[in-house]
């Protein structure tokens, strides 16, 4: 059972009026039936006695009506008042001041006196007086008595009193019930609350144990990584399975304090820390745990390469990724670090290196020969080659020389994908590599019908480059530009300059590529669907090759097309400082 | 049509039959006197000594002994310090060059090479040397 319930169950003033008038009416049956036994002894005034009754009886069916209908309760005070009334009657009917019956007043005094409202009180005294004074009021004075007109006035003062002090009571019992239930409300209130809490929380513990087995899970796969974590001086508080298994060291932070530095190179932390150069105004207390995590210290998150050193004293270079810890107020408590091995990935380099440098010598070599006897065939000044002849030689040089130009592409991205490619970069006039790459492809573009042409190409503009290779992409480019463009067609070339950057501009009035194409257009050996429907020659290398180029200048790549009308590609770079614009 | 007769001597080696053949037309082209081609480091060597040509022609990567191991044996060698080196080979890589060069070789060649360009750089040797006379 709840507090709520009892106070319901046990509320003050919600008691129906037909149970409080009961006990009227049980004692109206009393006094009617003594009345009907006894009727000399106790009626002395048979039509008061009556209409008592009648009152009586009228009363306790409001009262009754009342009960059925809890809207009206409020004007359920009728039923006492009418009470007052019959007990008015009953009194005269039964012999004034010695009726047997005078105490019944008593009943809806205290009706009253229950009810909400100081004022009750007030009107039980008026109702007791109405009782008394009734005989008054119908005509006949029975009050002939001095001590009978005492009575009269106290005992309304008398039952008016108690009625005050029973209201007050009831009032006081009522503020108390009212509190208990606010109290009930606000326990009821909490309750809930907690409830939702509890099974909010059962269900963050849930959620919580499952991320705690995804994150044990991930933990105990990874074997291929070294993860290490250290607080803020490189004292090491996280060991994974992939440490103990790369570096041959199982380590028990809660047992041993070991620092992460103990695992690297030495010689090679100390270079680090020298090339650093620690500014003097900041205390460097440990520089080879400060050079590990230079970058990482300032927020940000660093990679590169390192020397660890495993637990027999053998090396091996580490891919090694070096991130802030922070608690979860944001402020920094240490670092971690996350290592991969790279002596299998370094032994693949070296196998692809040996592999290209093999294919690059075993095609070049017979390339050699081929070119090399097709030009001693045609510098034969003994033998006289027909046209025939010379055309033939003409196809076979051809092919050799694209043969020849596809193993260096070939090597060239080789060399691209193993980071190997670097320019040599050097003030360059970009405006006499365009003339230049422009004059380079105008007899196969005349040859093919279509014109190349500068479009405001400036005197000079100098950058920082690498002249071979800034040509050997424009000339890319151009190249591609004639053979997609159909006989008749017109190859632009321009360049503009604007905040740090000069862009270089290939346009063409050619077959264009297909929007969903773009976007593949610089993978390795992919070739738009419009070219392979014009037969367009070609391997899929040249914007690969021309891309690194640029990217090595420190430049980006953009192309847009659209079928039918034409294509651009363009190469910003870098002007060099003091860039001259003639 | 070949160069008039040189007084310069030259020892070529390359693993490549056809490759060495090439080379000794374009030696001839250009009057050079041909003393040995041979298709190894080792026997290259040994003909160097003995003969002490002018210039030697070397495949870079031949079996055994390799051009880069010749041309350093060459320039360890005092009586051999008039011979002009040429590397011949399809390394084409910056760094590859480098090492010839740093070896000691006076000229980096690529293949493929056009052998009417090696019959001309050989006679500019040849002309060099008469003007040096």
């Amino acid at each position: 059972m709840t507090l709520g319930s009892l106070t319901h169950r046990y509320t003050l003033g919600e008691v129906s009026p037909l149970a409080k008038q009961a006990p009227m009416a049980a004692m109206f049956v009393i006094a009617i039936t003594l009345g009907a036994l006894e009727s000399g002894l106790v009626v002395h005034e048979l039509y008061s006695f009556v209409v008592s009754g009648f009152l009586a009886a009228a009363a306790t069916v409001l009262a009754a009506i009342f009960s059925t209908r809890p809207s009206l309760w409020h004007f359920a005070l009728i039923v006492p008042s009418v009470d007052f009334i019959a007990l008015g009657f009953l009194r005269y009917g039964t012999g004034g001041p010695g009726s047997a019956f005078a105490a019944y007043v008593i009943l809806p005094v205290i009706w009253f006196a229950m009810e909400d409202g100081r004022q009750n009180a007030l009107y039980a005294m008026i109702g007791t007086a109405i009782a008394l004074f009734l005989p008054l009021i119908v005509g006949e004075n029975l009050l002939h008595d001095p001590s009978e007109w005492l009575r009269a006035i106290i005992s309304p003062v008398t039952f008016g009193l108690a009625a005050a002090i029973v209201n007050e009571v009831s009032r006081q019992a009522r503020y108390r019930l009212d509190s208990m239930r606010q109290l009930a409300a606000e326990r009821e209130e909490m309750l809930d609350e907690t409830r939702d809490h509890t099974r909010a929380l059962a269900a963050s513990e849930a959620h919580l144990r499952e991320l705690e087995g995804l994150m044990r899970n991930v933990w105990e796969a990874a074997t291929e990584q070294i993860v290490v974590g250290t607080d803020l001086t490189g004292l090491i508080d996280v060991w994974n399975r992939g440490a103990t298994r790369i570096l041959g060291a199982h380590i028990d932070p809660l047992a041993e304090a070991r620092y992460i530095e103990e695992f690297h190179l030495t010689t090679e932390l100390d270079e680090r820390a020298e090339a650093l150069d620690f500014p003097l105004w900041e205390t460097v207390a440990n520089p080879r745990f400060a050079a590990l995590i230079d970058r990482a210290r300032q927020g940000d998150p660093d990679a590169g390469e390192w020397t660890y050193v495993r637990a027999d004293g053998s090396t091996f270079p580490v891919h090694l990724s070096v991130t802030p810890r922070m608690d979860d107020s944001g402020v920094p408590v240490g670092y971690l670090f996350i290592g991969r091995d790279l002596t299998r990935e370094r032994e693949v380099n070296r196998l692809k290196d040996e592999f290209i440098g093999l294919i690059s010598h075993e095609l070049r070599t017979p390339l050699s020969s081929i070119l090399g006897y097709l030009e001693l065939m045609r510098d034969d000044d003994e033998t006289e080659l027909s046209s025939n002849q010379l055309q033939y030689l003409s196809v076979a040089e051809r092919n050799a020389n694209r043969l020849l130009r596809l193993v260096g592409d070939l090597l060239f991205t080789a060399q691209v994908d193993s980071g190997k490619f670097r320019v040599d970069k050097s003030e360059v006039d970009m405006s006499a590599i365009i003339r230049a790459s422009i004059e380079t492809s105008r007899p196969v573009a005349a040859n093919a019908g279509v014109t190349v042409e500068g479009d405001g190409i400036p005197e000079k503009i100098v950058l920082a480059g690498d002249s071979v290779r800034l040509g050997q992409a424009l000339d890319n480019l151009i190249s591609n530009a004639v053979k997609f463009t159909p006989r008749g067609g017109t190859v632009t070339v321009g360049i503009s300059t604007d905040a740090g950057n000069a862009c270089i501009s290939v346009s063409d009035t050619g077959i264009g590529i297909p929007a969903d194409e773009l976007d593949k257009l610089f993978g390795r050996f992919f070739r738009a669907t419009t070219a392979t429907k014009n037969a367009v020659p070609g391997v899929g290398l040249g914007l690969v090759i021309t891309r690194a180029i640029v990217h090595a200048h420190g430049g980006e790549m953009a192309v847009r097309s659209e079928e039918g009308v034409g294509t651009t590609f363009e190469m910003t770079l870098p002007l060099a400082v003091g860039a001259l614009v003639e | 049509m070949n160069e008039p007769e040189s007084s310069l001597r030259i020892v070529i080696a390359d693993d490549d039959p056809d490759i060495r053949a090439l080379v000794s037309i374009a030696t001839k082209r250009a009057g050079l006197e041909l003393v040995d081609a041979l298709g190894d480091g080792e026997s290259a060597w040994a003909a160097i000594r003995e003969a002490k040509p002018d210039i030697v022609l070397l495949d870079v990567a031949m079996p055994g002994m390799t051009g880069i191991d010749v041309t350093r044996l060459i320039k360890a060698d005092e009586t051999l310090d008039r011979t002009r080196i040429l590397l011949l080979s399809a390394a084409v890589s910056e760094r590859d060059q480098a090492i010839g060069y740093e070896a000691g070789a006076d000229e980096y060649l690529i293949k493929p090479f056009s052998p009417r360009g090696l019959s001309e750089r050989l006679s500019q040797f040849a002309r060099q040397d008469e003007a040096s006379v």
